[in-house]
């Protein structure tokens, strides 16, 4: 089955996708626990490296659409070479935007250069007709979901702490008694995509009732390993040591989640390639091979600690100004949102999301000074990316199609 | 690759407390430079007084660079105006003690009744405790950013902003009184030492008065 060379090609252009993917995205979500001081950028690969191939491996779709997203029209494709070639350029120019986007520090989506990838060769190969312009619009929302959900979210969230722990008469105990609190919603979370992810569950009240008891393990774990002392004069320096430790933790599930999510990214052209190539032409959707799972979650993790390391090195030196309550608020929120919309099947990227979450926090006064021209720069890119990666693998395809 | 350095900007509030520091320094080396005065060791006054003005220089220089720092690009917790009306406040603390050390190098002064210089030299140390008080409260003022804006905190911040006003109120006491003696002591004095001391009494009124200003911007920072 691996006679085909084209199916070895789109391995490692997979491959280099994943890769790419550990470099720019993987490093940019882990970010702020970094530059919050939480965990070290040695830690910070050691966590993204195993949980974002845990993630990508367990939780990412054993299902995957031919076409990410259905964004162009398969039916349309009768040429079994359209599809691998296309694949190829696909992510190729995906792959090359994130790289260029990673070195103009600019915080793209994953999701959206392959969106865009496949329109370009779609349009290269059959014209206009062939966009799904109703999956564009979903696309187009979930440029304007991801970031509000993020905001909304870490503005609760971020509230919610100050409330209960920063201004009640004691910090430091609210601190102790609360954050378990939150580290059993997370487990909530984590235990109910458990079940259905990995042990293929249906129903959703098992699935709750899987994380509640994920939930309140970690609860009780948590609580027992806060109870030591965390003495300082001042008390805000002592909540924010606990929720230091708490990071760490979010820090990893901000980690799961971008594997679960965005792994597809990178391995699901290769799927569709490798259903092509063993049963051939594919339907709407194919299996995805676990092993093409495991090869897209290692790629991730390689990204993460071969560039990914340099560029949360930079930033742990750099941000000193955000703190471990607001890195906490943020980190949370993005994981949640991501998980759940993966989960109820949105369109949302986990990039928009950790970009909103911040904004959010500034919003409920959390954050001393937030660059808005930066804000804008990355909202720029966001609508850059689906043309460019477009541009670039229409580009691709008609040389490949040429030879 | 360093979207996340760029995103956050520098919180402002960090060399907004150096500013004060450096502007504590002025006013206490000012009141150091009155000590000397008192004891007519006038010599090693001057020295000093003109340290107050390199002070001054110092504080102006952060000055310039927190303004350049804080563009209207930036997204803060607190309104960028009233970031930077305290900011001129503060620095105009440190003018008005400036002030004062210009008329204590003028010149060197005659016969000046006991109780006259008493009061100026009293007037010193309230000016330093007014201006550590602004030191404390901007230093509070981050904290509660940090508590994210707890009422804990808020109400902590309104009780130095009040004790600055209380010292203010006391300093314009003073100074009241010391006009008063100036007058009663009018055949004793020249015209030029009742001119003098005028006017070292009003620059130093004033660090109070604009100690009082940058307080007010607080609360209004606060109630945003």
């Amino acid at each position: 089955m691996f006679t085909d060379p084209w199916l070895l090609v789109t391995i490692a252009v997979g491959l280099f996708m994943a890769w790419a993917i550990g470099a720019n995205d993987a490093a940019n979500s882990m970010s702020t626990a970094v530059g919050a001081g939480a965990i070290t950028p040695k830690q910070a690969v050691i966590i993204a490296g195993v949980l974002e191939f845990t993630g990508a491996y367990f939780f990412g779709k054993s299902v995957t659409e031919t076409i990410r997203k259905g964004i162009i029209n398969p039916s349309q494709i009768t040429d079994p070479t359209v599809l691998i070639y296309g694949s190829i350029a696909a992510l190729l120019a995906a792959a090359l935007w994130l790289l260029i986007a990673t070195k103009f520090g600019l915080p793209v989506s994953t999701t959206h250069s392959i969106v865009g990838g496949v329109i370009g060769y779609g349009i290269v190969y059959a014209g206009m007709g062939i966009v799904n312009w109703g999956k564009i619009a979903q696309v187009v929302a979930s440029w304007i979901l991801s970031p509000i959900f993020g905001a909304i979210m870490a503005f609760v969230v971020f509230k919610a702490i100050s409330k209960t722990i920063l201004q009640s008469s004691t910090p430091v105990k609210s601190a102790k008694n609360y954050s378990p609190i939150w580290i059993g919603l997370a487990f909530v979370v984590i235990g109910a995509m458990f079940y259905i992810k990995v042990m293929h569950g249906k129903s959703l009240l098992i699935a709750l009732r899987c994380g509640v008891l994920a939930g309140f393990i970690a609860f009780l774990i948590s609580f027992v390993i806060l109870r030591r002392n965390f003495r300082t004069a001042d008390p805000y320096i002592g909540v924010e040591a606990i929720f230091k430790r708490v990071q760490v933790l979010t820090s990893a599930y901000v980690a799961l989640s971008h594997g679960a999510n965005d792994v597809a990214n990178a391995i699901g052209p290769v799927a569709a390639v490798y259903a092509v190539a063993t049963t051939g032409l594919a339907g709407m959707k194919v299996p995805v091979p676990r092993w093409i799972l495991a090869m897209g979650g290692l790629g991730i993790a390689v990204g993460v600690a071969t560039y990914g390391y340099k560029v949360m090195e930079t930033v742990g030196k750099k941000i000193t100004e955000l703190t471990n309550t607001r890195g906490f608020s943020i980190d949370f929120s993005a994981a949640t949102v991501v998980l759940i919309a993966s989960w109820l099947g949105l369109p949302i990227s986990t990039t928009h999301t950790v970009v909103g979450a911040v904004i959010g926090v500034g919003l409920a006064r959390g954050v001393k000074a937030i660059n808005k021209n930066i804000v804008k720069d990355i909202i720029i890119s966001w609508f850059v990316t689906v043309p460019v990666a477009a541009l670039v693998s229409g580009i691709i395809f008609k040389i490949l199609m040429v030879m | 690759m360093q979207v996340w350095t760029k995103l956050f900007a520098k919180s402002p509030f960090k060399p907004l407390i150096k500013h004060a520091e450096v502007v504590l320094e002025t006013v206490e080396t000012l009141e150091r430079a009155l000590e000397l005065w008192y004891d007519k060791k006038y010599q090693e006054m001057e020295k000093i007084a003109v340290e107050v003005d390199n002070l001054e220089d110092i504080a102006d220089r952060i000055k310039e660079e927190i303004r350049d720092s804080l563009t209207t690009k930036l997204f803060m917790p607190v309104n960028r105006n009233d970031i930077l009306e305290y900011l001129h406040m503060q620095d105009k603390i440190a003018d008005a003690a400036e002030d004062t050390a210009k008329w204590l190098l003028i010149k060197r002064p005659k016969e000046i009744p006991e109780d006259i210089k008493e009061i100026i030299l009293k007037m010193g140390k309230e000016s330093i405790k007014a201006a550590k008080l602004v030191h404390t409260a901007i230093v509070q003022m981050d904290t509660v950013i940090e508590s994210g804006f707890s009422e804990k905190e808020i109400e902590k911040e309104y009780e130095f902003i009040k004790e600055i006003e209380s010292v203010e109120n006391k300093i314009d006491g003073l100074d009241t009184k010391l006009m008063k003696l100036v007058f009663e002591n009018e055949d004793k004095l020249s015209w030029g030492d009742g001119f003098y001391i005028l006017n070292i009494a009003r620059t130093l009124s004033n660090i109070s008065d604009k100690a009082k200003d940058a307080a007010e911007r607080i609360r209004l920072m606060m109630n945003k």
